[in-house]
């Protein structure tokens, strides 16, 4: 009976317990009240890019002590397919900040709110356009950072002056590249990528003319840019042998951070870690292919803010004030400086920073010589039928012409399957 | 003292009520809403306005043409937790038998040294091995060519090494979760039966065969049962040391599949369903292997 009576106790103080940690939360043992309005921003950058974006975080809730803000870190899938069942269980963040391609199945959900009538046309006006989102007839994202975009990264104390076509690119791989210690293998190599990754194959697509879809959605893959930019990237790790014979991400970054790649294609979003690392770096824009006269072009993406669709009132007042800040000119300085991404604020882009630092200004160089992403879902698609065929002419187990066909064919049924 | 009777079993029912309704919330409901999923047309078209089709996700699971194919990956999946299993037990019992022996000194150490590659977290083995596969730079491919003087292997590749390599890596990932288990087991036999074998004169081969493997049994047949249902579950070191299916998707298994449908081209219907399939493989695997492995038998009977 004693047994039965402490049980009881127990559970209702279990209960209590549950009631008074919903109502109020703990903060260094001390029982304290939530700030009035609480936001969360959910994203997928780095490290370093947290770093500034919690300092302009705190710098926000100095102004506004009513409002706490917390930025959350997720991958990029997880960010996506966590946003969507968050969202359509009507919870979620209320801002997600990430690349402008989530931005068609976020509308396609109707999981993002259109901002076009909810920020100013005035305040619209500042910002260049390419960093604002539309995507059909409305507004979606407003982006602080341009670029997302890759760029020909060397090593100053390696290459002087980097190549500006693909012959120099690969007189210069083939100068760099060499067995240092006599034991027969290769110790320093003249370039490195991620190259069994899509997504950098398509500066060598463009250059030869390619493209990944037209501008009603429809893959074109099957094209002679696709062929000859495969043939390419064989022949630079196969007949010129300026490349490893095998390199993903972290491969190519270690081997560029030691000195054993005198250049790396890398995006924007790596620099910054180069020059941490204590490399005297230089960025240039990709090289142009002779035969063709077109210059390699890399997908170019803002980066930037949406917000959640379940939101209203008062948190959807503080959403907005909060990007507003995040987009001031002063913040997107400070990323600028700190990070060498490149503002949207078109007053800022005509900074002496951005105009006249030399990373800033190739930088911007390669923005314009880019195409945008596609913010249409089926680029999924796109890119999933573009691995296995290119991996495939990577192992020799497929032409390149076998493989723009069959990217073609393979993109077309996964775009059917994803829209039936 | 019917009152009584009742006031009590309400009594429980409010204790038990709390984990109950945790339960349903983060078992019971998915799994039924999962049902409901696979049932439907839901997808990136038709997420709020999605309906019941009926079995036309089954039906699609089965005779779709798909990139890997199903079949191919359903085989791929079968082989991949047969083997890794096989290894698991083999090379856990093995360690659990000569740990176990009283000659052995300094067993705390060589146990916490086995059980490290459970202790560490599975994304960092994963990339740790993927890098040791480097056909350049890896450790393995070093060790082969410098010590051994064999040629190296493209590990990652080429679909057969690569499928190796993901074996390789998932192999030293689990043998330490059978070898704690087997080592628990036969902590737990009687030593007297050993002696009564030893009068007898029976041989070690003999006390392993009619004492040993009979009584860590019991425990091992879950434990393998368990042990299959997170292998062929197992999508993070598939999805890592692969990079997601390299190359050219060929390292696949059937959880990726269902991974990529779902997340990556937002087909939730097709994703249920397959995911349904999966359970309804598993379930048919468990109930058999239990049954013919007379697993809930008495052993001492």
């Amino acid at each position: 009976m004693k047994l039965q009576t402490s049980l009881r106790a127990l559970y209702a103080l279990a209960v209590a317990g549950c009631i008074v940690a919903a109502s109020v939360s703990m903060d260094g043992c001390v029982f304290k009240r939530d700030p009035r309005i609480r936001l969360t921003i959910w994203h997928q950058d780095r490290i370093d890019v947290r770093i500034v974006l919690q300092r302009q975080l705190d710098r926000f809730m100095q102004l506004h002590p009513e409002v706490r803000v917390e930025q959350l870190f997720k991958e990029t899938e997880e960010l996506r397919s966590g946003f969507i069942i968050a969202a359509l269980a009507g919870q979620g963040p209320e801002i997600v900040y990430g690349p402008s391609d989530q931005v068609g199945p976020f509308e396609m959900m109707h999981i993002i709110l259109p901002l076009e009538d909810i920020f100013s046309k005035e305040w619209l006006a500042l910002i260049d356009p390419r960093g604002l989102t539309w995507y059909k007839g409305h507004l979606y994202q407003v982006a602080d950072k341009l670029g997302n975009h890759l760029t020909l990264v060397y090593n100053k104390k390696l290459v002087p002056v980097p190549p500006t076509t693909e012959e120099e690119l690969v007189r210069i791989g083939k100068s760099l590249t060499a067995d240092l210690n006599g034991d027969g293998k290769i110790d320093r190599y003249g370039l490195t990528w991620n190259y069994t990754e899509p997504f950098f194959f398509i500066p060598f697509m463009t250059g030869f003319g390619g493209w990944i879809m037209d501008d009603a959605g429809r893959p074109t893959l099957n094209s002679r840019g696709t062929v000859d930019g495969l043939k390419f990237i064989k022949r630079l790790r196969d007949v010129e042998r300026i490349i490893p014979n095998e390199a993903d991400y972290n491969v190519a970054d270690i081997l560029f951070k030691d000195g054993n790649a005198g250049m790396i294609i890398n995006g924007d979003w790596s620099w910054a870690g180069y020059q941490n690392a204590g490399l005297d770096i230089g960025v240039a824009p990709l090289p142009k292919i002779t035969t063709t006269g077109l210059w390699c072009a890399p997908m170019v993406s803002p980066k930037g803010f949406s917000l959640n669709s379940n939101i209203s009132g008062e948190k959807k007042t503080w959403a907005l004030e909060l990007v507003r800040f995040l987009m001031s000119p002063e913040n997107q300085m400070e990323s600028a400086r700190e990070l060498f991404t490149m503002p949207t604020n078109l007053q800022v882009q005509q900074s002496d920073f951005v105009q006249q630092n030399d990373i800033m200004r190739n930088s911007r160089l390669q923005i314009d010589r880019g195409r945008p992403l596609p913010v249409v879902p089926e680029l999924r698609a796109i890119w999933d039928a573009m691995r296995p065929s290119y991996q495939a002419v990577l192992a020799g187990t497929m032409t390149p012409e076998q493989a723009a066909e069959e990217m073609q064919a393979l993109a077309l049924r996964r775009i059917k399957e994803m829209n039936e | 003292m019917h009152n009584q009777t009742f006031r009590q079993r309400v009594f429980l029912y409010l204790l038990v009520a709390p984990a109950f309704i945790v339960l349903f919330g983060v078992v019971i409901y998915p799994f039924f809403y999962n049902i409901v999923l696979s049932l439907s047309n839901m997808n990136l078209r038709h997420i709020r306005d999605w309906r019941i089709v009926g079995f036309d996700q089954y039906i699609k699971v089965f005779t779709e043409p798909s990139q890997p194919d199903f079949y191919v990956v359903f085989l791929k999946t079968v082989i991949w937790t047969a083997v890794n299993l096989f290894f698991h037990v083999l090379l856990g019992v093995f360690l659990a038998l000569v740990l176990n022996q009283k000659e052995i000194r300094g067993k705390a150490i060589f146990r916490a040294i086995l059980v490290l590659p459970w202790a560490v977290p599975q994304l960092i083995v994963a990339l740790t091995w993927r890098g040791m596969f480097n056909y350049e730079y890896g450790s393995i491919n070093l060790m082969l060519t410098q010590w051994l003087g064999l040629p190296g292997v493209q590990w990652l590749r080429q679909p057969i090494t690569a499928f190796i390599a993901v074996i390789i890596t998932n192999v030293w990932l689990g043998f330490p979760f059978m070898m704690v288990i087997a080592l628990g087991a036969l902590q737990s036999i009687p030593h007297d039966l050993y002696e009564a074998a030893d009068i007898d004169g029976a041989s070690w081969y003999h006390k392993l065969r009619h004492i040993t493997i009979p009584l860590i049994q019991p425990v091992m047949v879950p434990a393998i049962t368990l042990g299959t249902i997170w292998t062929f579950n197992n999508l993070n070191i598939v999805w890592l040391v692969s990079n997601a299916g390299e190359p050219s998707d060929q390292t696949h298994l059937m959880v990726s599949f269902v991974y990529k449908a779902a997340f990556n081209f937002y087909r939730y219907g097709y994703g249920a369903a397959l995911s349904m399939v999966i359970f309804f493989i598993l379930l048919a695997f468990s109930l058999t292997f239990m049954k013919k492995s007379h697993a809930t038998q008495n052993v001492y009977s």
